[in-house]
């Protein structure tokens, strides 16, 4: 018994120096930065004038006056919804289809990655062109089926779906973590299923989902944490925070930024982003009581 | 395997050390101190002629004196005043910066800025444009002086003119004969226009449209009286939705699509014989122009003969944020910057406006100047008469996005301009209401 | 907080495959591959090079743009294809700021960044995957909520913070964080950590090995292309980040490449071949690493396997 208890001192004396950057780190960097945004959501904090008490009046005037809060908070849940699905599975295929032994497979898996390196303007303006209702190449595809394409970024409708696009086509910066991943798997694995008879849809249900499982968890929460925070992306596509068409880009963050750098009103920002947090802390708490379900891990219990 | 490890914490090793370097360098310069003053002055001029100029009126001034060495910091455009927010509120902020016009009360009251009307002398008031000087008092104090500004007016198309027959005699001067000269350029082939004549949301904002309409009251009066919903905005935005009307939904938005993220440039190849603009446009015509395009500029048309040419324009202050230690001379170094000569010099290599109004009427009769360029700044100055600035209502500093989703919606069909302007107005009262 | 809960009831589930599949009829497997090989490969192929053809059109865009002139970039309907080519565009976006000792300080921060980021939190990770000790759910939840706190709100009191110590003016306020780990890093170490059997640890403490060398010996090797991952992603955005640069470096001469850029955007108009060219060329780098640090992927993989095997 005794033995036991010793070897799990000198565990968590080893565990304790191990997470010792970590912690020394946020005790000086993060620690005050958060407790300070605590206690501004409760005041009129401007940054340079004034930080006055004000009880919960930016929370009540949040939930109760301000339409946009409502608004960007819709259009946040709205994209989150399709967004961490949706950018999940792509990146898998991404991976998937790139975990082969076969020439030139360097080359397409560089390129693959590309779009998640290029950022900002360029992006959008080259998007514009793209998603132009009548002659853009995504209408125009379109077209072939017999479809006839939205507005995009014309239409308030279509504006969150085009983003959703746009995030889709660089989601090369998960697919290196499935990648990664997949490379662990080890070969014999699919070598004995395809002796077995095993398909493509079978191998990759049966081997390499389960083997990932743990890297998806992980893609899951930090995107839909991500996406909760999406602000750049619709900054730039809105000419520097307007909100798009009727404001349907108007995100969260995005409402925030305006109220913080154009109001001053750091005070609600704050207080707007306590919210976010508590939002988030939730979704994520979620997510970890259903992670038993479906995530496997090799090391077992730890 | 073991080579790489070394070559890792070597790389380490030489990483730290260049930046310990840095970090030494960076004391150094500042321990290098003198009787000269040093004024750090942050501009988002990083290329082309902005930036030649200003570098010379900076080494003008350094030789013109020697008590004060002014020493300028390019800042990127847009997140300069992201920068000087956050070292305006760490205490450690530049002595100079360029900021923008429309909201100098609003850094005034949140004290980001420094009151310098005791260091400036009796007759810089009178050198601006009155609506200029107007928007940086607060409160009995200056913060700050107008630097350079802008204004809107309509490029028109020479060529496409002649080839319909049209003179000078023609050109609109109210809004009714705008919308005629348009349809007389349209260009109508299968049912899809291959020219458009005018539309005036291409680079102008309703609210421009609003405010020449209702006698250049913005959507604030002088007082910060909300005048969204009134008579005359609602005609105005009536306007607007019959033009988008006349030329489809389909065709708006597949040219705005390609020339509405600021690269492609459809008056240049006479998609548009009319674009509505502010005056600076012209570098970019000079620029980019073959040699035998011909273009002219008009002030926008009245509302209804007799209403005015009313227009709307921007612009930039220079400034000494709160936390700064030198604001005598950094009050001195503005002032200069805003004289007569240096003002001239500045608008002479960049087209722009310039906050002092001699400076711009020098330049009309000149040496500096071809004829064309002349006749921009006869332009800039017949069009300052009726420029309105829009200076940020301390009331409801971010309102825009209210308002801008009310008038889309109108623009989508699903108010009408009335519903619109009538939402917009008590959403804006609203937002008044939580700011008390 | 129940962060760990999940972790104490997952099934053996990839064991169950192994067991299943470790038939020792290997030999068997090649030549019935090399069969069916070409109609699979036809068809990635195919694949393959359509998915790249639609990610790769923006950066022939980028690519077509920087090599045209103004004038052309101008026109209506755009071009996509340049008409005529101006390589002196490059020459221009290059010296319009001091591209080379620009590029040199990205390199500098960039680098420390990686070296800081793999270090860290590999061996923060591990603390959190392998180790028991009381605190932990409560220390990981605070990890977890660093992601949660959007940035901008935290943003002016670190500058604060970084303005207090001295640090504004230098790259440390870039450089140090990245050696006390990031959270999202951590998270995935620990994921990556936690899908390893704990038999090797145990066989390592046997051999008395402490948990330092067990960290340093088997685990980095193990842990490879989650390493190289993390060093790829976290390269791209210290090469790439404006926003920190931006606010902490007050001398010109120690700017970084991505504001350097920004001399081409302007308050009226934007000099896009300009732009694009420089974009261009800030660009390659990342490529460049990513395409040579690939091979480490394929390194970590055979590793694995003979650890496993």
């Amino acid at each position: 018994m005794q033995k036991r208890s010793l070897r799990q001192k000198s565990e968590a004396r080893w565990g304790y120096l191990f997470v010792a950057p970590f912690v020394i780190g946020f005790a000086i960097f993060m620690l005050g930065p958060m407790v300070f945004s605590f206690i501004g959501s409760f005041t009129d904090y401007n940054l340079t004038s004034k930080m006055n008490f004000i009880g919960i009046a930016n929370f009540k005037r949040m939930f109760v006056d301000d339409q946009l809060f409502w608004k960007s908070l819709y259009n946040t849940l709205y994209f989150t919804a399709f967004n961490v699905p949706l950018t999940t599975m792509f990146s898998i295929f991404l991976a998937v289809i790139l975990n082969q032994k076969i020439k030139g497979i360097r080359f397409f898996r560089t390129i693959f990655f590309l779009p998640s390196v290029l950022s900002g303007v360029a992006v959008y303006v080259l998007w514009m062109q793209l998603l132009s209702p009548s002659s853009g190449m995504v209408n125009t595809i379109l077209s072939w089926f017999n479809i006839n394409g939205p507005a995009w970024l014309f239409d308030p409708n279509w504006t969150k779906p085009a983003l959703i696009m746009m995030k889709l086509w660089s989601a090369g910066g998960a697919m290196l973590l499935y990648i990664a991943t997949l490379q662990n798997v080890p070969t014999q694995l699919y070598e004995s299923a395809e002796l077995d008879g095993a398909g493509i849809w079978h191998k990759f249900r049966h081997v390499t989902l389960p083997l990932i499982t743990p890297i998806i968890f992980y893609d899951v929460i930090t995107s839909t944490i991500g996406s909760f925070q999406i602000f750049q992306e619709a900054y730039v596509m809105t000419s520097n925070g307007q909100g798009g068409p009727a404001n349907s880009l108007l995100f969260f963050n995005l409402h925030m930024w305006n109220k913080a750098f154009v109001g001053f009103d750091m005070g609600y920002a704050m207080a707007m982003s306590m919210t976010l947090f508590v939002i988030v802390m939730i979704m994520t708490v979620i997510n970890l009581k259903l992670a038993p379900k479906w995530v496997h891990y090799a090391g077992g219990s730890k | 395997m073991k080579k790489r490890k070394i070559f890792i914490a070597l790389l380490a090793l030489v990483m730290v050390f260049l930046t310990a370097c840095g970090t030494q360098q960076q004391s150094k310069a500042n321990s290098g101190s003198s009787d000269k003053v040093t004024l750090d002055f942050w501009t988002f001029w990083g290329s082309g002629d902005r930036r030649e100029v200003i570098e010379s009126i900076i080494s003008d001034y350094n030789k013109s004196q020697d008590k004060v060495t002014v020493k300028h910091s390019y800042q990127p455009w847009g997140d300069i005043w992201t920068k000087s927010l956050s070292a305006i509120t760490a205490g450690n902020p530049p002595d100079v910066i360029v900021q923008d016009i429309m909201s100098v009360s609003q850094r005034a009251e949140a004290q980001q800025s420094v009151d310098i009307s005791r260091y400036l002398d009796a007759g810089t008031k009178k050198q601006f444009y009155p609506q200029l000087w107007e928007t940086t008092q607060y409160q009995e104090g200056t913060y700050g002086l107008p630097f350079n500004t802008d204004t809107q007016v309509i490029f028109y198309n020479k060529q496409i003119f002649k080839e319909a027959g049209l003179t000078e005699a023609d050109l609109p001067t109210t809004w009714a004969e705008l919308e005629a000269v348009g349809r007389q350029l349209d260009v109508k082939k299968n049912k899809t226009y291959s020219r458009v004549g005018f539309y005036p949301l291409w680079n102008l904002g309703a609210e421009v449209w609003a405010l020449n309409a209702d006698n250049g009251t913005s959507w604030f009066n002088d007082n910060e009286k909300i005048k969204i919903n009134t008579k005359n905005k609602v005609a105005a935005l009536q306007w607007i939705l019959d033009q988008q009307k006349h030329y489809g939904k389909s065709t708006i938005n597949r040219l705005e699509a390609e020339f509405g993220s600021g690269v492609s440039d459809p008056f240049l190849s006479g998609t548009v014989a009319m674009r509505a603009q502010n005056l600076n446009y012209y570098t970019s015509l000079k620029e980019n122009a073959s040699k035998d395009f011909e273009f002219g500029v008009i002030q926008l048309p009245e509302f209804k003969s007799g209403s005015g040419h009313w227009s709307w324009g921007g612009g930039f202050t220079v400034e000494v944020p709160k936390g700064a230690k030198h604001v005598k001379e950094s009050a001195e170094f503005i002032q200069y910057l805003t004289s007569e000569k240096v003002q001239q010099k500045f608008g002479a290599a960049s087209f722009d406006i310039m906050a002092n109004e001699d400076a711009n009427n020098n330049l009309i009769d000149g040496t500096e100047l071809d004829e064309t360029g002349q006749m921009i700044y006869a332009m800039a100055a017949e069009n300052m008469k009726k420029t309105i600035m829009t200076p940020v209502p301390l009331t409801a500093p971010d309102h825009t996005n209210l308002i801008q989703e009310e008038i889309d919606s109108a623009l989508l069909g699903n108010k009408t301009a009335k519903e619109a302007l009538r939402d917009a107005q008590s959403a804006v009262e609203n937002l008044v209401k939580q700011n008390q | 907080m129940a962060v760990e809960s999940h972790t104490m009831s997952a099934e053996p589930y990839p064991q169950s495959i192994t067991d299943r599949y470790s038939g020792d009829s290997l030999p068997m497997v090649a030549p019935k591959r090399r069969r069916k090989i070409s109609g699979h490969q036809l068809l990635s192929y195919v694949l393959l090079s359509s998915v790249s053809l639609v990610l790769i059109m923006p950066l022939l865009w980028m690519v077509f743009t920087s090599l045209k002139p103004m004038s052309e970039i101008v026109q209506f309907p755009p071009t996509f294809f340049p008409k005529s080519i101006q390589w002196g565009n490059y020459a221009t976006a290059i010296n319009s700021f001091p591209f080379w000792s620009y590029a040199k300080n990205t390199l500098i921060i960039a680098g420390s960044v990686v070296v800081g980021n793999v270090l860290s939190n590999s061996f923060i990770a591990y603390g959190f995957a392998k180790l028991e000790f009381p605190g932990k759910r409560i220390l990981f939840a605070l990890v977890l909520s660093t992601m949660m706190v959007p940035g901008f709100v935290t943003m002016i009191p670190q500058y604060v913070i970084f303005s207090k110590i001295g640090w504004v003016g230098t790259y440390l306020p870039l450089i140090v964080p990245a050696f006390f780990g990031n959270a999202f890093n951590i998270f995935l170490m620990r994921q990556f950590y936690l899908s390893i059997g704990d038999e090797l640890i145990e066989a390592a403490k046997m051999d008395g090995a402490n948990h330092l060398y067990i960290w340093s010996h088997l685990m980095i090797p193990l842990t490879k292309p989650a390493l190289i991952t993390i060093a790829i992603n976290s390269f791209n955005g210290a090469w790439n980040d404006f926003l920190g640069p931006l606010l902490y470096i007050k001398d010109q001469n120690q700017y970084t490449l991505q504001i350097g850029l920004q001399v081409f955007k302007n308050q009226s108009t934007t000099q896009w071949h300009y732009l694009m060219a420089g974009a261009v060329m800030v660009l390659l780098p990342s490529v460049l690493l990513f395409f040579f640090a690939q091979r480490y992927f394929i390194e970590g993989m055979d590793l694995t396997a003979g650890s496993k095997g």
